[in-house]
Order: C-alpha cells, then sequence, then structure tokens
C-alpha cells in the first residue's frame, strides 16, 4: 500500500513538477526558435507550453511506471533546455 | 433568423437522437428501419448545417459560430432532460421546431 | 495501477486522473465556474446593487469633455490619466488617474465613477457589485498573487480533467442524449456526462483562455526567454502604452473631441473604449485611443490604438496589425471575457457557464455517490467521504448563500454606512463560514437547510428590491429597464432552483431516515430472536448455543 503511494505521489510529482521544467523549455526553446516576430513567438510559444503540460501529465499516469514516467519527463526536458541554450550560445534564431 | 436558428438546432438534434436504436425504441417502441435511420441522420446533419447558417446570417461567421455552439449546448440539454421523461413531447417539440423555423426566419 | 489490455488500461489510468485532478480541487473549481459566470453580466450586478445611480448616456464627445474637466480639476500634475468612455452597459465613465509622488501607504490610483451628464461624481450607496465577484473569480478573495496562482493551478487541473475525461468516456457518442434519472450514482454519471460533453468546447475554451490569461505569471519562460524582462515583452506587445519622458516644459492639453472623430474615423465608425492620457499639460503629452475591446472576439485584451500628440492633436501612430498568434491568442482570450457579446449571447454565456458549474458539482457528488454505495453496509462511513460531503455542501450550497448573503447586505445596511463596500464583503464571507461551520456538523444532512436558505435569500430577491427601492418588477418591467427587472427574475428562477434542489434533499433524507430506521428494525428484531433462541436453550442472554454471541 505505501509502495502504491509512493508512486502515485512520484508521478503526480513528475506531473506537476517535471511537467512545469517540462513546458517552461518548451516554450523558452519555441521563443528563440520560431521565425517572425519576437512578440508572436512568445505567444505561440506559452500557448503550446500549456497545452505541453496537459499532455505531459496525462502521459505521465498513462505510462507503465513512474520510473519511466520520470525519465521521459527529464529527458525531454534536458533535450529543450539544450537546444535553448544553443540558441542562447551561438546568438541564433 | 436567431430563433430559427434555436428551433432548426433542436430539430436537428431531436433528429439524430431519433435515428439511435435506444432512443428511438425509447419513442416508438423498437429500433428504426434502416431506411428511417439513414433519413433521420441524412435529415439531422443537414439541419445542423443549417442552423449553423441560419446562426451566422445576422452577424457573421465569428460571432455566429459562436452563438450556435452556445445554442447546441442549451437545445441539447433540453432534449436529453426530456427524453426520460417525456419522450413524444422531445420528439413532438422536434416536429415543431422545425415547422416554426421557416416563419421565424421570414420575420 | 495497470492491468492487461492497453487500451482498458490507458481508459483505466485516465479515469483515475480525471477523478482525482477533480476532486482535489474541484470545489474550488466550483466557486470559479459559479462566480466567474456570474461575472459575464458585473456591471448589470453593479447597477442593480446602486439603485439609487441612473446616469444617463452620453455621447463620447461630450463624456471626454467632461472627464478631461474634471481630471484638470483633480489631477493636473498626475503623469497618467485613464479614462473609460461611456457603454451601452455602463452609461457610467469610470476615471482613474496615477498619484503624483505618491506618500508611502498612499494609493498609487485614484478612481472616481462620474455622471457624464453632470460632470460630478456618482451619488450611490459605496458597494463594490459585481466587481467582487469578478475579482473573486480569478483571486479567490486571497492577496496577490497567491490567489491568481491558485486559479491557475485550478485551471490546470481542469484541463487535464477535461482532456482525460474524454479519453475515458468510452461511449462519448452513443451515450450523448443518455440520461436516466432516478436510478441513484447512474444519474448523477449520465447527468455530469451530459453537462460535460454538451458543453465540452466551452469548457475547454473558457480553460485553456483562463491559463492564457495568467500566462505571465503562470508560465513567464517564453517571455523571458525572448526578452530581458517582462516590461520589454510588454512595451514591444502594447507599444502604445510607453509612457513618454516628461520634458518639463508646460503645454495645454489640445482638445480631446477632434482626436476621437480621427480614431473612429480610421476605424471606420468603431467605438473608443478607453482614452490614456499621458504627461498631460506637458509638452511631450500623448493620447492614446484604444478601441472597444467589444467591437471584434480578436481584440480580447488587445484592441488596436492610436495615438495622437497631447499638445498640437497630430495622430503620431496606430498599433500594427496583429499577426497569427497574436491574432489566435486575443480571439482565446475574446472567447473567455465575452466583451464582444450581445444580450442574447451574453445569456447563453450565462447558461453555458451555470452548465458547467452543474458540470463541476455533479462530478463532486458523483464522487460522493459511488463511495456511498460501496460502503452501504458499513456503519460508519470511512472519515474521508464524511469529509468531502462536508465540503461538498459547504462550498456547493453554501456559496450559493453567501452570494445571496452578499446581495442582501448591500441593501439592508445602511447606504451612508463608512466602509459599507467591505461590510458587504465580510457578509458573503461570513455567510460562507456559518455554511462550512454548519456542514462540518451536518454534513450530507445539511443540504436540505442550505438549499432552503439559498432559496430564501435569491428567490427573496424581488420582494427585498421592492422594500429596499423603487426600481422593483412593478416599475421595471413597466419601463423596459431591463437591467433590474432581470437581476429580479433571475434571482427569482435561482431562488426556484434552490428550492427544487432543497425539497429533493429534503424527501431524500426522509427516505434515508426511513431506511435507517427499518434496517434497525430488523437489526433488533434479530437481536430479539437470538435472545428468546437462547433462553429457551437455558443459556445466559447474550449467547448463542455455539458459545458466540
Amino acid at each position: 500500500m505505501l509502495r502504491y503511494r509512493l508512486a502515485v505521489a512520484s508521478r503526480a510529482a513528475a506531473a506537476i513538477f517535471g511537467g512545469y521544467a517540462f513546458a517552461s523549455a518548451l516554450a523558452a526553446c519555441l521563443a528563440v526558435w520560431l521565425p517572425g516576430p519576437r512578440t508572436e513567438a512568445v505567444l505561440a510559444a506559452t500557448m503550446l507550453a500549456f497545452l505541453a503540460h496537459a499532455c505531459a501529465a496525462l502521459w505521465v499516469f498513462a505510462t507503465r511506471s513512474a520510473v519511466r514516467a520520470w525519465a521521459g519527463v527529464a529527458g525531454v526536458t534536458a533535450v529543450l533546455a539544450g537546444l535553448y541554450m544553443l540558441a542562447r550560445l551561438t546568438g541564433s534564431a | 433568423m436567431t430563433a430559427a436558428a434555436f428551433c432548426l438546432t433542436y430539430a436537428a438534434l431531436a433528429a439524430l437522437c431519433l435515428a439511435m436504436d435506444r432512443h428511438h425504441a425509447d419513442v416508438f417502441g423498437d429500433d428504426p428501419p434502416p431506411r428511417r435511420r439513414l433519413a433521420l441522420r441524412v435529415a439531422g446533419w443537414a439541419l445542423l448545417g443549417l442552423s449553423l447558417w441560419a446562426a451566422a446570417a445576422p452577424r457573421g461567421w465569428a460571432y455566429g459560430s459562436t452563438q450556435w455552439t452556445g445554442m447546441l449546448a442549451l437545445d441539447g440539454l433540453l432534449l436529453i432532460v426530456l427524453l426520460p421523461y417525456a419522450p413524444r413531447a422531445a420528439v413532438g417539440l422536434g416536429v415543431l421546431c422545425l415547422a416554426a423555423a421557416p416563419l421565424l426566419a421570414a420575420l | 495501477m495497470k492491468p492487461g489490455n492497453a487500451q482498458e488500461g490507458l481508459r483505466q489510468a485516465m479515469s483515475w486522473l480525471h477523478t482525482w485532478t477533480g476532486l482535489v480541487l474541484g470545489w474550488v473549481l466550483f466557486a470559479m465556474f459559479l462566480t466567474g459566470t456570474l461575472a459575464f453580466f458585473r456591471p448589470e450586478i453593479t447597477a442593480w446593487m446602486q439603485p439609487e445611480a441612473r446616469p444617463a448616456m452620453v455621447e463620447p464627445a461630450r463624456a471626454l469633455d467632461t472627464a478631461v474637466d474634471y481630471l484638470q480639476r483633480h489631477g493636473p500634475d498626475s503623469p497618467r490619466w485613464f479614462v473609460s468612455l461611456p457603454g451601452e452597459r455602463e452609461p457610467a465613465m469610470r476615471l482613474a488617474w496615477q498619484a503624483a509622488r505618491p506618500q508611502p501607504g498612499q494609493r498609487r490610483f485614484s478612481i472616481v465613477y462620474l455622471d457624464p451628464a453632470s460632470g460630478r461624481e456618482i451619488a450611490a450607496r459605496e458597494t463594490r457589485g459585481g466587481d467582487f465577484l469578478y475579482r473573486f473569480h480569478f483571486e479567490l478573495g486571497i492577496g496577490y498573487p497567491w490567489g491568481r496562482w491558485l486559479a491557475g493551478v485550478a485551471a490546470m487541473f481542469m484541463l487535464v480533467a477535461i482532456v482525460s475525461g474524454v479519453i475515458t468516456h468510452k461511449k462519448i457518442f452513443t451515450d450523448f442524449f443518455t440520461f436516466r434519472p432516478g436510478k441513484g450514482q447512474r444519474s448523477w454519471l449520465d447527468g455530469h456526462n451530459a453537462l460535460s460533453v454538451l458543453g465540452l468546447p466551452f469548457h475547454f475554451m473558457i480553460t485553456f483562455s483562463g491559463l492564457l490569461l495568467l500566462m505571465a505569471m503562470l508560465l513567464p519562460a517564453g517571455i523571458l526567454a525572448a526578452y530581458d524582462s517582462e516590461r520589454a515583452f510588454f512595451d514591444e506587445a502594447f507599444p502604445a502604452f510607453r509612457m513618454p519622458e516628461a520634458s518639463g516644459r508646460s503645454a495645454p492639453l489640445a482638445p480631446l473631441a477632434p482626436m476621437l472623430a480621427d480614431a473612429r474615423m480610421h476605424w471606420q465608425g468603431g467605438s473608443v473604449g478607453r482614452v490614456t492620457v499621458s504627461r498631460p499639460n506637458d509638452a511631450n503629452a500623448l493620447v492614446s485611443f484604444t478601441r472597444d475591446e467589444g467591437d471584434r472576439i480578436s481584440y480580447g485584451r488587445g484592441s488596436p490604438v492610436r495615438v495622437y500628440d497631447g499638445a498640437t492633436g497630430r495622430a503620431r501612430s496606430q498599433s500594427q496589425d496583429p499577426g497569427g498568434a497574436t491574432l489566435v491568442a486575443g480571439t482565446v482570450v475574446g472567447l473567455h471575457l465575452g466583451y464582444f457579446a450581445h444580450p442574447l449571447l451574453r445569456w447563453l454565456y450565462f447558461l453555458v457557464g451555470l452548465a458547467g458549474t452543474a458540470m463541476v458539482g455533479s462530478g463532486l457528488l458523483l464522487w460522493v455517490a459511488k463511495r456511498r454505495q460501496k460502503h452501504a453496509k458499513a456503519a460508519q462511513p470511512p472519515f474521508s467521504l464524511r469529509l468531502v460531503e462536508s465540503l461538498n455542501v459547504g462550498s456547493i450550497a453554501g456559496l450559493c448563500v453567501a452570494v445571496g448573503a452578499y446581495f442582501w447586505a448591500n441593501r439592508l445596511l445602511p447606504a451612508g454606512l463608512a466602509g459599507r463596500a467591505d461590510w458587504e464583503v465580510r457578509a458573503f464571507f461570513a455567510a460562507w463560514a456559518l455554511a462550512f461551520a454548519h456542514a462540518g456538523f451536518a454534513g450530507r444532512r445539511g443540504w436540505g437547510a442550505q438549499w432552503a436558505a439559498a432559496a430564501v435569500l435569491l428567490g427573496g430577491v424581488p420582494l427585498l428590491n421592492a422594500a429596499t427601492s423603487d426600481r422593483h418588477l412593478g416599475h421595471s418591467l413597466a419601463q423596459g429597464d431591463w437591467v433590474m427587472a432581470g437581476f429580479d427574475l433571475a434571482a427569482l428562477a435561482c431562488g426556484l432552483l434552490f428550492a427544487w434542489l432543497a425539497v429533493k434533499a429534503l424527501r431524500a433524507r426522509r427516505q434515508a431516515a426511513h431506511a435507517a430506521q427499518a434496517a434497525q428494525a430488523v437489526q433488533a428484531a434479530a437481536q430479539a430472536a437470538r435472545a428468546a433462541r437462547a433462553t429457551q436453550a437455558g443459556l445466559p442472554e447474550g449467547a448463542t448455543e455455539a458459545g458466540r454471541p
């Protein structure tokens, strides 16, 4: 029973906090990489990020295990954060 | 025209509802024969399209489609509430709406 | 949590997720839905709560001149003036001006409501009116920024609840019209499904757009990634509102009426909603005319702006045509705010909003119904169930009582009472607190009393209006005063609905009491029979042949 509760808590944390990190990374990444005026990119990025957070939360609870959930969220977030850093460092996009 | 749209939406939903076995049985006692089911479906979707057009006529598509979404929700809820308590009235209202729509549109 | 079949596994997981995201913040979401629905009639509610106020409709140019006169007298040194021009729904003008040199503790902004015909402040009882309910909708009575954060988190939970609900609703098409009343848990499920599915476009839109409205606070990562600061983003997104530097040279403000006419001409007769004067009476003064947000859905929070030189009256700049993302965001937000809606559509918004409120409430009640059925045989249902039942009563029926109390306080508190606006709000919260306390003691037995209280408070509004003002139904219907009449009639309709719910609740409680009595009687009879057999067998009372009681 405790194991079940811990697994649920873990997924909840992954969905809420991990999901927020993922959404923020996506928003940042899109805001700098999307072409066109900056205000446009920021709005598009933020709208998509909200939807992405919801999708991430759903995926976290649909996937096979809490470990997989964390791995998936952390992995994608890392990639997005990397792409964002790339844009900042190269001064491109 | 908006009143006509309200009527057409209800009639459309009533037709689509009646095309379903379960609800047809609620009203008429048995499943609809295949020809009738097809006719009801076609009529239902056609009326739905017509109701959207009627909703958009006064103030344009953006405003109209927003209003239509609201009509759909409320007419649908009305039908859903009537169906278990007064199935024949629910259908009768649909017929009445269908008849009233062109009159209201002309006003 | 993961059984065999993948499809079934997904549905079950989504069902679990839907239940929990719906339950954890369901009470908050109910309050947001209810107050948000009421907020669609924000100015009308305020008008009912200030029956003495009868501002006449005045045409915009004259109203603007009146406003400028007032501002020149009361805030000539202010760095910024804001004028909300009169509109059909709000004939009064809202004037605001920034304090020139705010002392510590002094408010940064002064706000007055002006009667555009007389040029004087509206002489009516002080009240927060519909604004209180509007603000409560996204601040939940909690100070900045925590209230908004809670509302934002609740909105995200709602979004997840919506999508997981759609995924888990296996028979969304076959059960589209299904409603089976009188079957306990099944009926609650059918009702919840009907309200959810039929209102799905609205619920999804209102939730997503609600998140967007709070985006700068909830998810600033996009803004901060592309800009050095949020201020930089807003300056670029809304360039017309950049504050010009003070030149130090004074220059009289040019008459505003010709600028107003010029703006309207450029917008092909569109209405002006707001006028902002930056650095009035300075050589660098700028006057911005913002188009009425209600002119188009897509104006949402960002309608076109034309900027004029304050000293000369020459046109300086205008806002650019919005790009794709701005148009989408503006439309989504515009749909949430509903400023563009004319009366019929506004009532549709109200009714569908009530349906959404009922959706959330029915979900909470469905949860209870399911658990009650599961624990039907138990002597004492688990604490979690009783807690949820009490919370349900307090936050659903209790909130309705609180809203009624707010309106009654508005009319019963003396018009000249100092700080009466705050007292009205206190009445709201006091009534709600009482309702929660009652719900804590009575649990689910409290439904009847609270629905009855709500029925009296809301249903009694027309009588209250008649007793405390001369703008009651007798007059309002005769004179076509649809704001007053609409409020009275809507309140009466709600009162009737609550009365029906009270009757149902009391009937259900009587049935439950009878069932409990019958069960007790059966138990007592069984006990007596056992005792009789024991006595016959010569054993002491309470024992059976097997030696067990």
